[in-house]
């Protein structure tokens, strides 16, 4: 037997000549699940909440209250919350869908060779790269927004003395590297996690791999969490207002 | 571009998982926060409100209590005003009415008396009548034995002598 792993995902068929990976078929699932979910919560909805609503809310309702504590107000919180929010419980349900056992079984015979019909869908970089470059827009769309246009560049390339211009690149190197540092820590942490899953369950299919699977889904919540709070992290730290720049603004 | 043929990026893809995303985004906002979020908005202002009523509630009903208690402590008070001034006129009365019987009492008597004298008059009256016609009968008796002057006067005598004793 051989293990076969890819970084890329697997092509499962095509739809007049656009591919439907393994990957992103799971994507379409699971928000599918999650708006039929969302759906059937607010047809349902009382004002004196069931057990199930009560879950729900408590988690809209801290997870509001953390966004809020994080950024400051409730005007800012208001906006942010739906992208925060969705990417933590997308990421959270992709990460945590793929320890519903037996989904290794399931193989398709391709000429290709054998493609698995499940895969973790952040252990697919698009699907991540997607995710990162709507925080980094977002973030300097925001900071354009609060900055002004003129303020936004003069971050980053700024005349004024030698020390500032090479701050200036510096920052330019830095929001490169924070696409790279967001979107390859929760591709690879899930990517490793699913690849050690599959080597353990090659090597000792008994028991053994029990450990690395609680280890597993460990990586799937705390990643889910540390990507929307990075990105609202990153978010809330644009939509900052320096203290040099209020004072400069009050100067004129 | 070796790194991104082999992460298996293709802009096709991107483009579906970024609609995708949009879409979940917008439908989870539009269906599950803001509707959640105004729930829990409502809830709040509801036990808010519910709370404050149910403070005011308290307050009015000590304040009710207070009332009922003034109104009971008043009101025993005037009971007992009441009862105090129908104890002091049904004194007053009986002084009034004992003094009127003793009055009454002693008009009555006083009357008794008189009628009391008058009926012995009376009596001893009838009784000298009664008396003087005994004698007159007891002298007729005697006269109808036909005696003389001096027996006569002799017993006129003896009689009175013993009507004397």
């Amino acid at each position: 037997m051989k293990l076969n792993i890819s970084l890329a995902p697997e092509t499962i068929f095509e739809i007049a000549g656009f591919p439907i990976t393994n990957t992103l078929l799971w994507t379409f699932v699971i928000s599918l699940f999650l708006i039929i979910f969302t759906l059937i919560l607010n047809k349902r909805k009382k004002l004196i909440p069931g057990k199930i609503q009560s879950v729900f809310e408590l988690l809209i309702e801290k997870g509001y209250d953390f966004v809020k504590s994080i950024i400051g107000t409730e005007e800012k919180a208001r906006k942010i919350f739906p992208l925060v929010m969705t990417m933590f419980i997308f990421t959270l349900v992709a990460n945590l869908v793929i320890y519903i056992p037996g989904q290794a079984a399931v193989n398709l015979h391709k000429s290709e060779g054998i493609v698995p019909v499940f895969r973790a869908v952040m252990s697919d970089y698009g699907m991540v790269f997607v995710m990162t470059m709507i925080t980094i827009i977002t973030m300097h769309v925001v900071a354009i927004i609060v900055h002004g246009p003129f303020g936004y560049l003069k971050k980053f390339i700024n005349f004024s003395s030698p020390l500032n211009f090479i701050l200036g690149l510096m920052d330019i190197i830095s929001e490169i590297a924070k696409i790279i540092s967001l979107s390859f820590r929760l591709f690879g942490n899930i990517f490793a996690s699913e690849v050690l899953g599959a080597v353990m369950l090659f090597l000792a299919p008994f028991f053994i791999p029990l450990p690395f699977i609680f280890l597993g889904i460990l990586t799937a919540v705390v990643q889910a969490f540390v990507f929307s709070v990075l990105t609202l992290v990153f978010i809330s730290l644009a939509a900052e207002i320096d203290r040099d720049e209020v004072v400069e603004q009050h100067s004129i | 571009m070796e790194l991104i043929e082999s992460l298996g990026l293709n802009y096709k893809i991107l483009i579906a998982q970024l609609i995708n995303f949009a879409v979940l985004v917008f439908i989870l906002y539009k269906f599950g926060y803001k509707p959640i979020l105004r729930f829990l908005d409502d809830r709040r202002k509801k036990i808010e409100e519910g709370v404050i009523n149910a403070e005011k509630a308290q307050a009015k009903l000590e304040e009710l209590s207070e009332k009922e208690k003034k109104i009971i402590k008043d009101a025993k008070k005037e009971a007992l005003a009441i009862v105090e001034n129908a104890k002091n006129q049904a004194e007053e009365k009986r002084k009034e009415l004992i003094a009127k019987a003793k009055q009454d009492i002693s008009v009555i008597i006083n009357e008794e008396k008189t009628k009391i004298k008058q009926e012995k008059a009376e009596l001893v009256n009838e009784v000298k009548k009664d008396v003087s016609k005994l004698i007159v009968i007891a002298l007729e008796k005697i006269i109808d034995k036909k005696v003389d002057k001096s027996e006569d006067k002799k017993i006129i005598e003896e009689i009175v002598t013993n009507l004397k004793k």
